[in-house]
């Protein structure tokens, strides 16, 4: 039996397909069978990221009325052995599909995969609903920006209000010469606000914006630093102990971050 | 209501008599109701003794004279004095009761000391909405975005970042407490204010904010 994690974060354009794109790329990179279920009917763009976007025949629309077979609509990525996409319907809208089935079709997924990674869309709206609904645990993704931070807070409490307890936290674009400036917003801070546990911290890396536009996650980049902290993410996901990346080059960086962690969940 | 904006209203308060005259209306049409109004009520008026008010338009001395004159032909009313209100005749001042949904009420629990008590264990986070009629105690954060309406006491065990309201009933009594208070609007009964700009996010300063001489004043607590 799989577990299903919703990947939302309440503001568009912090990356959370990104994300999804990279965490389902690592995993099966570490030998899990993983399915990417993208939930932004009518906007969709994970097949794009994933550069599977010219095989789509049916999409999860299809599957869940019926159309297909839930087997036909999972588009297998040659490249990673193990990984699938069900892309979203790019002609429909968020109320095609009910909260109510997307349950079932997550309970049959968890039947096939160890991981079912699902990509919400922006908003909290119905989209949200559904990509929440069969979700066993969420990671929260936000930027080291006030609104960001805000949205994630909001997310936070729908997902508790949900019965998605603690959820993880992923502060994603993060630029370390800003932090140490004072320009933005440090992890510390964002931590302090949202107060629930850090899984990831991804700095910003141009790559990313080639690697998505080339249809290649950057996990499997290994020079790209974004790609090693998804590997990190990944890793951790599975439940490992991995040191957070020393990225601003200072020494007590890791420590700082470590202790607070150390804080919260203790 | 629909000829409202045209006619002249009277008032009576425990000043004396407020006349609220409509912007734009005439001196002669001015006089002339004021003078329907007066005979109407002749018997209400004659022999006493009044101050007066008037709000809206703004007339001269001489006007002034002219609406006294015919006040006092028109009913035997004698007039202590006559006085232009700047304040604008606005329909009806938003009550603090509206100002975040609880029910304004006349009588509250003794002071602030006893009442029912509500707990929040954890973080209230942005687009929670907490209104309760007692006190509010918060086992953690409130974060930016999320109200909190008592009509009693408010304490939260931790930071403060999102509006508060204490006493929302109209008690003047309510105080408000947090290890550390940065709300980004603090209210208790009817009055409102806003967090200095310049406050220190490091420090952890326990600080109490309660009503003095009709200001709310924030100190720190234990003080």
């Amino acid at each position: 039996m799989g577990e299903v994690i919703v990947i939302t974060s309440g503001k568009g354009g912090v990356g959370k397909t990104t994300t999804a794109a990279n965490l389902g790329t690592g995993l099966s990179l570490l030998n899990k069978k993983a399915v990417l279920v993208d939930t932004d009917i009518g906007l969709r763009n994970l097949d794009v990221v994933m550069g599977l976007e010219n095989r789509i025949v049916y999409d999860l629309v299809d599957a869940v009325e019926g159309t297909c077979r839930l087997k036909q609509a999972l588009i297998k990525d040659k490249r990673y052995d193990g990984l699938y996409l069900l892309p979203a319907a790019q002609t429909r809208d968020k109320n095609s599909v009910t909260p109510e089935q997307m349950v079932k079709l997550c309970e049959e997924l968890k039947e096939e995969f160890d991981f079912v990674i699902i990509d919400c869309p922006a908003g909290i709206e119905q989209g949200f609903k559904n990509a929440i609904a069969g979700a066993d645990r969420a990671i929260v993704i936000t930027t080291p920006e006030v609104s960001a931070v805000r949205d994630a807070d909001r997310i936070i409490g729908l997902l508790e209000a949900n019965d998605i307890k603690n959820p993880s936290l992923i502060v994603n674009r993060v630029r370390h010469e800003m932090v140490r400036k004072g320009d933005m917003m440090s992890i510390e801070d964002i931590i302090d606000i949202l107060a629930i546990q850090l899984v990831g911290v991804v700095p910003d890396d141009e790559n990313i914006i080639i690697s998505t536009n080339r249809g290649e996650p950057a996990v499997s980049d290994n020079k790209s630093m974004a790609g090693q902290a998804y590997r990190n993410i990944t890793r951790r996901i599975l439940g490992e102990d991995v040191p957070f990346m020393d990225l601003a080059g200072q020494g007590n960086f890791i420590a700082k971050v470590k202790k607070l962690f150390g804080f919260r969940s203790a | 209501m629909e000829n409202a904006k045209n006619q002249i209203a009277f008032k009576g308060t425990a000043d004396g008599l407020v006349i609220i005259i409509p912007g734009e209306m005439e001196t002669k049409e001015i006089l002339e109701q004021v003078a329907l109004k007066v005979k109407a009520a002749e018997k209400f008026f004659r022999g006493a003794k009044l101050k007066v008010m008037y709000r809206g338009r703004k007339l001269t001395e001489e006007e002034e004279e002219m609406l006294v004159q015919m006040m006092v032909v028109n009913s035997g009313v004698s007039i202590e004095s006559i006085r232009f209100d700047p304040e604008q005749p606005q329909p009806e001042r938003e009550k603090p009761s509206k100002l975040s949904g609880m029910p304004i009420r006349k009588i509250f629990f003794k002071e602030i000391e006893e009442g029912p008590c509500k707990f929040i264990k954890g973080t209230v986070r942005g687009g929670t909405r907490i209104l309760y009629e007692g006190n509010v105690v918060v086992l953690g954060d409130a974060n930016p975005g999320s109200e909190i309406v008592a009509s009693g006491n408010v304490v939260i065990m931790g930071t403060i970042r999102g509006m508060v309201h204490a006493g929302a009933d109209g008690n003047r009594n309510a105080i408000v407490a947090a290890l550390r208070l940065c709300p980004t609007q603090l209210r208790i009964a009817d009055l409102i204010t806003r967090c200095p700009e310049t406050y220190e996010e490091d420090t952890f300063l326990p600080e109490i904010a309660s009503i003095k001489d009709g200001v709310i004043y924030v100190e720190p607590l234990g003080k």
